[in-house]
C-alpha cells in the first residue's frame, strides 16, 4: 500500500489524531493586520509528540491556542479525530474539551491563587460532571495528585505555599483530570530551573508512555524539544519553514533559518565550538508583511527572487520539508 | 595572575516577617584580571545578591552585608563612602541587568542615558559626552542617528545592546553581567554575546558572567564557580569543571540537561528542592538532596577541598586525599 498522507508523508496507517490545514489567524491592530499564524498545515499522529519551535512572536503559542479554540481562527481547518474544531457547536466543544487539554507556561499566573490545590485539580471534574459524589471526587483528585507526584498532604494547600515545579504539577494534574488524549503543552518548563525542569520533562514522558497521550510541545528551548519530540516543526513569522523527524532535522537542518537557529544553541561541553551562524538584524514586523520569503531580509543566501514570491513548504527529501526556493542545495 | 576582585567570607542576609533569609553564606571568591568568570546556579542561589554586594548595593534595612570583606583592585568596597562608591559604580565596575526592558529609563533618549554616565565619570564637555554615546552605539551595531530615540522604539535585542553600550562606555575594569541574554531569543543571544566577547577582549575587561545556562559558560568563560544556597560549592577552570565535575550538585546540573548529541533517554534530575534560606539544613546544605550523603554530611559543614587546583566543598573528597 503506497497511500501516503499528502501533508506529512507518513503512511496512512499511522492515523493522525489531529489534522491542521491552511490555518490562519490575523489580529486586527491599529496599523493593519498582524499575521500571527499565516497558512500553517501539519498533523500529529496518535501517541506522538510534535515539537514546535521558534522565537518569541513567531506564532507558536497562537497556533497552540487555536487548536484548543482559545482563539477563533481567521480561516483554515483543524480536524480532531474526525470533528472540525473551528466550526464545532458549543455542545461539540464540550465533548472536544474533554479530549483536548492545555498546559500553560507560567505556573504562577495560570492557576487561581484563591483556590486550594484540590479544587484547582478537581474543577474540571465538576464542570464536566465526571464524578457523582464527594467520595468519588476526592478519590479521583487524590489519584491525580499521585499520578503527577504531588504529596497528598498538599490536598488543602494554596498555590502560594508551593514552588514553581509543584505548581506546574498542579497544572498537569488539572489537564489530566478529564482523561484527555491530546495535550497542548505551551512552554511547560520554561519558567522552571534546570533541575526542576528535568523532573517535569520526565513526568510528561512517563505520562505519555502510561496513558498513550499525544502532545503538541511548544517551546523556544531547542535542547528540550529535541529531547521530547518525535517530529519537529520550526516556525518563523507565522509560517512553518521546516518540518522533519527530530533526529534527522537536528543532524542537518535544511532551511537557512533552521541552520542558524540550531547553530545558536549553546552546548554545555568542552570544545563544542561550532561554526555559528550569526544572523543579520532582527525579525521584521508581522503587521501587513510584504510578499516573498519572510526570512529573506536576514538570509545569507537570499537572491532577488526570494523577495518576490512566497516559498511554499515542500518535500525536499523523503520526510523532510522546507519552505525555501534554494532548499535542494542544503540537503 | 593579577587578582582584581577578592571576596572573603562574605555573608549577606535579608530580613522579612521576623525571619532571616541567609542569601550568601561565608562566600570567598577571587576574580582574575582579564578573565571571564561564569557564576552558575539556580534561582535563589544568591547569584544576583552576590553581584549587588560587589557594588555595595544591598539595600538597607531589608538587606545587610553582615560579615566578610570585598576588595576591588586593592580597595575595601565596604568601607567606601558615598562619594567613592559613586565614582566606582558605572566607572570601574559596571553592571548589565537581566531585563533590558526595565534597565533603561523610559523617558530619556538612549543617547542621553549613555552621555549622562560619560559626563558624570569622565569630566568631559556635553558635546564630547554625546559624541562618545554615539560612538558607543555604533560599536554595538546601532546607527548613531538613533541616539535621539527612546527605549520603547527599540526591540529587545537592541535594548540589551544599548545596555551593553551604557555599561562599557567608561571602559570599566570589571563588568558584572547578570543573565545578560536570558530575556533574548537564541539567535539574538548569539548576536549579543558575539558582540560582548569582542568588546571585552578589546578593552581587557574582567567579567563576572552570571547565568543558569551551563552551555553559555562553556562557550564564553575561562573559569566557573557553581553556587548553591549562598555558597560556592565548586570552582575551577572551564576545562576542569566541564571535563571533570566534582561536586554532586554540579554533576546533578549536568544530568538534568538534555544532551543534544545523544538519542534521548530519561534525564537524571536532582531529587528534591533548593533548601529554604530561612532554615538551612545542618551540615552540608546539599546533603538532603545528595545521593552520596553520609552521616558526616548531615552533621558537619564541609570546607573547601583542593583537588589539583580545582576547588570543591564536599566531604567526599577529604576521603579521596584532597587537601583542605
Amino acid at each position: 500500500m503506497s497511500a501516503r498522507s499528502p501533508i506529512t508523508d507518513t503512511p496512512m496507517t499511522d492515523t493522525p489524531i489531529l489534522r491542521v490545514k491552511n490555518l490562519k489567524k490575523y489580529f486586527h491592530v491599529a496599523k493593519g493586520n498582524l499575521h500571527a499564524v499565516d497558512d500553517v498545515s501539519f498533523d500529529i499522529s496518535k501517541g506522538k509528540t510534535l515539537g514546535m519551535v521558534g522565537e518569541s512572536g513567531c506564532g507558536k503559542s497562537t497556533t497552540g491556542r487555536l487548536l484548543v479554540r482559545l482563539h477563533e481562527s481567521t480561516s483554515g481547518s483543524i480536524i480532531y479525530d474526525g470533528t472540525e474544531v473551528t466550526s464545532a457547536t458549543v455542545r461539540d466543544m464540550g465533548m472536544l474539551r474533554t479530549c483536548m487539554q492545555m498546559i500553560f507556561q507560567d505556573p504562577y499566573s495560570s492557576i487561581n491563587p484563591r483556590h486550594t490545590v484540590a479544587s484547582i485539580i478537581g474543577e474540571p471534574l465538576k464542570i464536566h460532571k465526571k464524578v457523582h459524589n464527594n467520595l468519588e471526587y476526592e478519590e479521583r483528585v487524590r489519584q491525580l495528585m499521585t499520578t503527577v507526584g504531588l504529596a497528598e498532604r498538599l490536598y488543602d494547600a494554596y498555590p502560594h505555599e508551593l514552588d514553581g515545579g509543584r505548581r506546574q504539577r498542579i497544572g498537569i494534574a488539572r489537564a489530566l483530570a478529564l482523561d484527555p488524549e491530546f495535550i497542548v503543552c505551551d512552554e511547560p518548563v520554561s519558567a522552571l530551573d534546570v533541575s526542576i525542569q528535568a523532573q517535569i520533562l520526565n513526568l510528561l514522558m512517563n505520562l505519555q508512555e502510561k496513558l498513550g497521550l499525544t502532545y503538541l510541545f511548544i517551546t523556544h528551548d531547542l535542547s528540550v524539544v529535541k529531547h521530547i519530540s518525535d517530529d519537529i516543526v520550526i516556525m518563523y513569522m507565522g509560517q512553518i519553514v521546516e518540518r522533519g523527524p527530530t533526529e534527522e532535522l537536528f543532524k542537518k537542518p535544511i532551511h537557512p533559518y533552521g541552520q542558524a537557529l540550531l547553530s545558536a544553541i549553546p552546548i554545555p561541553k568542552l570544545n563544542s565550538k561550532r561554526d555559528r551562524i550569526i544572523l543579520k538584524s532582527e525579525v521584521s514586523s508581522p503587521i501587513n508583511p510584504k510578499p516573498g520569503c519572510r526570512f529573506a531580509p536576514r538570509c545569507a543566501y537570499a537572491q532577488p527572487e526570494c523577495s518576490t514570491a512566497d516559498p511554499a513548504l515542500r518535500e525536499v527529501s523523503p520526510g523532510r520539508f522546507a519552505a525555501c526556493r534554494l532548499a535542494e542545495q542544503f540537503v | 595572575m593579577e587578582t582584581i576582585l577578592a571576596l572573603r567570607d562574605l555573608e549577606v542576609q535579608y530580613y522579612s516577617n521576623r525571619k532571616t533569609i541567609r542569601a550568601v553564606n561565608g562566600l570567598s571568591l577571587d576574580m582574575h584580571k582579564g578573565k571571564v568568570l561564569g557564576l552558575v546556579g539556580e534561582t535563589g542561589a544568591g547569584k544576583t545578591t552576590l553581584a549587588l554586594s560587589i557594588l555595595n548595593m544591598i539595600r538597607a534595612p531589608q538587606g545587610k552585608i553582615t560579615a566578610g570583606n570585598i576588595r576591588f583592585a586593592g580597595n575595601d568596597v565596604l568601607t567606601m563612602n558615598k562619594h567613592e562608591l559613586r565614582n566606582m559604580r558605572g566607572k570601574d565596575v559596571a553592571m548589565i541587568f537581566q531585563d533590558p526592558m526595565t534597565a533603561l529609563n523610559p523617558v530619556l533618549t538612549v543617547g542621553d542615558q549613555i552621555a549622562e554616565t560619560v559626563l558624570r565619570h569622565e569630566g568631559v564637555s556635553k558635546e564630547a559626552a554625546w559624541k562618545t554615546a554615539e560612538t558607543m552605539l555604533e560599536t554595538v551595531g546601532i546607527p548613531a542617528d538613533r541616539a535621539r530615540e527612546y527605549p520603547h522604539q527599540f526591540s529587545g535585542g537592541m535594548k540589551q545592546r544599548v545596555v551593553i553600550a551604557l555599561a562599557l562606555a567608561c571602559n570599566p575594569k570589571l563588568l558584572l553581567a547578570d543573565e545578560p541574554t536570558t530575556a533574548l531569543d537564541v539567535t539574538i543571544q548569539a548576536q549579543v554575546l558575539d558582540l560582548m566577547r569582542k568588546l571585552i577582549k578589546e578593552q581587557g575587561t574582567s567579567v563576572l558572567f552570571i547565568t543558569h545556562s551551563l552551555g553559555l559558560v562553556a562557550e564564553n568563560c575561562d573559569e566557573v564557580a557553581t553556587m548553591y544556597a549562598g555558597e560556592i560549592v565548586e570552582f575551577g577552570s572551564v576545562k576542569q569543571l566541564f571535563g571533570n565535575p566534582l561536586h554532586p550538585y554540579t554533576k546533578g546540573l549536568f544530568g538534568s540537561l538534555p544532551d543534544l548529541s545523544a538519542v534521548s533517554e530519561r534525564l537524571k534530575p536532582i531529587p528534591g528542592l533548593m533548601p529554604d534560606p530561612t532554615n538551612l539544613p545542618s551540615g552540608c546544605f546539599f546533603s538532603p538532596r545528595c545521593p552520596f550523603a553520609t552521616e558526616i554530611c548531615h552533621n558537619t559543614h564541609p570546607v573547601d577541598i583542593d583537588v589539583e587546583g580545582h576547588m570543591v566543598k564536599c566531604h567526599l573528597y577529604t576521603k579521596k586525599g584532597g587537601k583542605a
